[in-house]
């Protein structure tokens, strides 16, 4: 890793900005790559001052795959199944994601059903995403007891998603002209009985974690970002939207059925650890709206446009297109030169923007606080390396 | 009904009387009966804490070794023991194995002021609780050490925080247990015992024993590193914190004490604040006495101790951790102002004579 | 901070929908009122106390337990229909099975899971399949194959206990035998004639195709090396009897060429 080495030394040999006259001397950590706070194999190099953070940079590339290169030796469908491997959290919005732009660029038409089906799972996802992120959130912070209510009642979805799907991370359900499947019959009522119960569930998350006075001491005013800044970093998802910027893809460009159920966008207003917390906790319940509107009413259609083994072909030149997955704007841009598979296929994830965004918050902050500020961009680290 | 109180000391004095073997068996059946005490309680401990957080997270916890994963402590001892002990190569090799033995020393020279019933105590010194305080000081040299030794960062990180926290705590903690000592008016933890045998001081001292407790509690909790103040090892911060680069019978060494850490304090919880072994009893009335006294002693300090530690464990499965910060913000701009004025009100009460059945 | 210039992109316009103040939608920030310091860690410790009330109804009420006992619970333990776990091949009552070695689950497979190989000499029909191997150690369980086949021959089945002792066993032949497919066969009246098309597969001899398979790129790399270095040799040779002819006449217009310059 030769380029961070330099990076590195051109920022050692700047001025020390160690405050306290006590203090003899700053020195490296590198939190990571095996770190249990780090979720994968991202690794920072901290600057420290003590307790006290300087400097952090990110160090990328430990689980590099290729997925965009190896996209371009297949045809579209199997480059589908590949980008479920990115952010394995939110797999059905990176299926859509990639769906999407091939839909878009040829011209493939859809049914309702499909776009509903779409919807559900997604929305259901995301809420599985939040779930998932809520466990470990707690965790981080050094509750171990918030990790397994979350898993417990992500669990519940993970089963619905078993019997519609078949998998319960890699889905790779929502395919260009479709969805694999017809949604299994059980499906709505099993929705139905998750929604009954998770609403029972939401108000225990806030007593043992959004009430408890320890977490608000810990997150309230840690790691502000503020919303130019975050706009500046490309930052998407409930990081953007906790700094203040009412974005959101559902709403500014809707896609699927977006665009005919009712929902608001939780704002933060000053961006720190809380705002992010708050948004996503938010996020959960207008995602139960959401579905709530939706599953009574999918409309009755098919659910595959073309036939599976049909040959996709996308017209060519540059195609975009771009989503609202849980951690953010998925957009995938398709260079393609009229053949089966693409010429260049690119992902602009949600978490790799997402990531910049810790140098600007955790300067100053404690190593606890920088653990928490992690957590709270809820990062993958798969979607950032790719 | 009185107390036979009756030390380890004494009876080893009647096995032989008049023997100068005396001592030397006193020392020989002391260190018998506390290895042995310290295997068992860590086991049950270890066991307990596994089984209580399992529930507490909608689990089972171990199932599979024995009946109800009885023996999987066991498994995990051998398991353990078996491991290959590692000193990384640019550790300071003496202080690194010095390290874990100190922290394992300290914990075992409290175990012999503990009075568990009135036949049951190693030695009764008539400085007990000056005792306690100063030799549970050693754990915290095991753990600088251990931090210092492993020449890892993170280690460091561990250790200075850990000497930071268990240093200003002690402060609190010593305040909270003066309160008792100068309701009982003795040092001796036995004494203090005794003194509560018309009502223990939580509910005596009117408001100042049970902020004494409060206080003893948080404070006790961050001595012995435990969430929601275990910055020392702060798993997801420092990974392992002081004890990163210890591995087999040595970390289970620092393992171990930090388990019998938490057995020490809520021994001592419940000596100075819940009585110890004497049965709860309401000033002077004997008929409700008699009732509570068909209990044995022994047993009453197991029940009170396993509360106790039923209490941290809670607080250990609920709460996430406190910040660097926010942890000596707690211990010297909360907790020590409110057990300097705790212990004035104490002393006012005890001089005026203002609390329940004094005298 | 050189960058603190840039003006703050145009934020877009918020639809009507949106929400642009504070945190909460649906409920209050369960913010803890800090501003009376008494009153603050009063009600600090009573969200403590509220949190432990939870965790110890957890703890009272063992029916929350939701672990599942695993090896214990095999009897009752049914994985959804649709649960990918292990490719399988739909045989019929007959044990006769559909596939016509069309290879389209082949090329869809997106990381050569699967390999079929034909009968080199097909019993009835032109094209027989010998064995249709699945290497579950590749596969990605994205269950296109499954939907691609024009016949429904595949489908995953919930056996997800797959784990071997040897990895080559990873590799499953999935059809009970080779030979034509069910409507050809039941064309045949003569049930000896029928047991004598068909031949028995064993599920876990794929692994003698794969190395055969492999052993054959092998040889035809190195046939390919060889011949390549073949190549080279002779080039080599060529050149440098090119070289030896041109250096003979050549030695003296090189010294005309030095006189030169």
């Amino acid at each position: 890793m030769s380029v961070n080495v330099s990076t590195l030394q051109a920022r050692i040999s700047g001025e020390s900005t160690a405050s306290s006259p006590l203090s003899t001397e700053e020195y490296f950590v590198n939190m990571g790559p095996q770190h249990p706070s780090t979720h994968g194999v991202l690794r920072l190099v901290l600057r420290l001052d003590g307790e006290t953070v300087r400097d952090v940079v990110p160090v990328l590339g430990y689980i590099h795959r290729g997925i965009e290169k190896m996209g371009e030796h297949g045809n579209y469908r199997q480059f589908v199944h590949l980008v479920d491997r990115m952010d394995y959290l939110a797999a059905l919005s990176n299926n859509w994601a990639v769906t999407m732009v091939v839909e878009k660029a040829a011209k493939m038409e859809t049914t309702d059903r499909i776009q509903a089906i779409r919807t559900l799972v997604c929305e259901l996802q995301r809420i599985q995403s939040h779930q998932l992120w809520w466990g470990v959130f707690g965790m981080d912070l050094g509750g171990f007891t918030p990790f397994f209510y979350g898993l417990r009642d992500r669990e519940q979805l993970c089963d619905i998603f078993e019997k519609t799907i078949g998998a319960r991370l890699t889905m790779n359900y929502i395919q260009p002209g479709g969805v694999m499947y017809d949604i299994h019959p059980d499906f709505v009522k099993d929705v139905k009985t998750f929604l009954a119960y998770f609403k029972s569930k939401l108000p225990e998350y806030d007593t043992l974690m959004s009430e408890n006075v320890i977490i608000q001491e810990r997150l309230r005013g840690i790691g502000k970002l503020s919303a130019e800044r975050a706009l500046a970093l490309g930052a998407t998802g409930p990081v953007l939207r906790a700094s203040g910027v009412a974005h959101d893809l559902r709403k500014s460009e809707p896609y699927g059925l977006y665009s005919q159920v009712d929902f608001d966008v939780p704002v933060g207003t000053t961006g720190d650890c809380w705002d992010r917390y708050w948004v996503r906790m938010e996020e959960m319940r207008q995602s139960i709206r959401i579905v709530e509107q939706l599953i009574d009413n999918i409309p009755e259609g098919k659910t595959f446009m073309v036939k599976p083994a049909a040959k996709i072909k996308v017209p060519a030149g540059v195609h975009y297109s771009h989503m609202e997955t849980p951690r953010g704007v998925l957009g995938v841009v398709l260079v393609s030169d009229g053949k089966e598979s693409p010429y260049r296929i690119h992902c602009r994830t949600p978490n790799f923007n997402n990531l910049w965004c810790i140098g600007e918050m955790a300067t100053g902050g404690r190593i606890g606080d920088l653990v928490a500020m992690l957590s709270s961009i809820d990062l993958v680290i798969p979607d950032i390396d790719r | 009904m009185s107390w036979q109180v009756k030390t380890m000391a004494e009876r080893t004095g009647d096995l032989l009387p008049g023997s100068p073997w005396t001592a030397v068996l006193y020392v020989l059946l002391t260190i018998l009966a506390v290895t042995a005490f310290v295997t068992l309680c860590g086991l049950v401990l270890i066991y307990a804490e596994r089984k209580v957080s399992a529930h507490f997270q909608c689990r089972l916890g171990p199932m599979r070794v024995g009946w109800h994963g009885l023996l999987q402590t066991i498994a995990d001892t051998i398991k353990l023991l078996l491991k290959e002990d590692i000193v990384p190569r640019d550790a300071d090799a003496l202080l690194h194995i010095l390290a874990p033995v100190l922290s394992f020393a300290g914990m075992l020279l409290v175990m012999i002021a503990l009075p568990m019933s009135p036949s049951i105590q190693v030695a009764d010194m008539n400085i007990g609780v000056l005792y306690v305080t100063a030799v549970s000081g050693l754990g915290v040299l095991g753990i600088l050490l251990g931090g210092w030794s492993s020449n890892n960062k993170w280690s460091l990180l561990g250790a200075m925080r850990a000497g930071a926290q268990i240093i200003s705590y002690e402060v609190s903690a010593t305040l909270a247990l003066l309160v008792v000592v100068l309701f009982a008016g003795t040092l001796q933890l036995s004494g203090i015992v005794q003194s509560q045998e018309t009502g223990w001081w939580i509910w005596r001292a009117h408001g100042c024993g049970i902020v004494a407790f409060s206080i003893f509690m948080i404070a006790g909790t961050a001595e012995i590193n435990r969430t929601p103040f275990d910055l020392a090892e702060g798993e997801s911060e420092l990974t392992a914190g002081f004890h990163t680069e210890y591995s087999g019978l040595r970390f289970s060494f620092f393992f171990l004490s930090e388990f019998l850490n938490m057995f020490v304090l809520a021994a001592m919880a419940s000596t100075l604040f819940l009585g110890g072994w004497m049965p709860l009893h309401v000033g002077h009335f004997t008929v409700f006495n008699g009732i509570m006294d068909l209990l044995p002693p022994g047993l009453w300090f197991t029940l009170k101790t396993s509360a106790v530690i039923f209490l941290i464990m809670w607080f250990r499965w609920t709460f996430p951790r406190l910040r660097v910060d926010q942890l000596m913000r707690l211990e010297w701009k909360i907790l020590l102002p409110i057990g300097f004025v705790n212990l004035f009100v104490s002393a006012a009460c005890v001089v005026t004579g203002f609390y329940f059945f004094a005298g | 901070m050189s960058d603190e210039s840039i003006a703050a992109p145009e934020v877009l316009p918020p639809p009507e929908k949106h929400v642009g103040t504070g945190g909460a939608v649906t409920g209050a920030v369960p913010w803890i009122d800090k501003s009376g310091a008494i009153g603050g860690v009063f009600k600090g410790i009573r969200s403590l106390f509220s949190g432990m009330k939870v965790t110890v109804g957890y703890l009272m009420r063992p029916s929350t337990v939701i672990t599942q006992q695993y090896p214990e619970n095999r009897e009752t333990l049914k994985l959804p229909d649709r649960f990918r776990a292990q490719l399988a091949f739909n045989h019929d009552d007959n044990g006769y099975h559909k596939c016509t070695m069309c290879r389209i689950c082949e090329e869809a497979c997106p990381n050569v899971s699967i390999i079929i190989t034909g009968r080199e000499k097909p019993a009835v029909s032109k094209k027989e399949i010998d064995s249709f191997v699945w290497r579950l150690d590749s596969c990605t369980f994205c269950n296109t194959c499954v939907i691609v086949c024009p016949f429904g021959v595949l489908r995953f089945d919930g056996t997800f206990e797959s784990s071997v002792y040897d990895r080559r066993l990873l590799a499953y032949t999935l059809n009970d035998y080779a030979g034509p497919v069910a409507s050809v066969l039941e064309k045949i009246e003569d049930p000896e004639a029928r047991k004598a098309a068909m031949e028995k597969r064993d599920p876990y001899g794929a692994h003698t195709i794969i190395e055969a398979l492999a052993e054959r790129q092998r040889a035809k790399k190195a046939a390919t090396h060889a011949a390549y270095a073949a190549a080279k040799a002779a080039r080599i040779a060529k050149k440098e009897a090119a070289k030896a002819a041109a250096e003979a006449p050549a030695a003296e217009p090189a010294a005309e060429a030095k006189d030169v310059g």
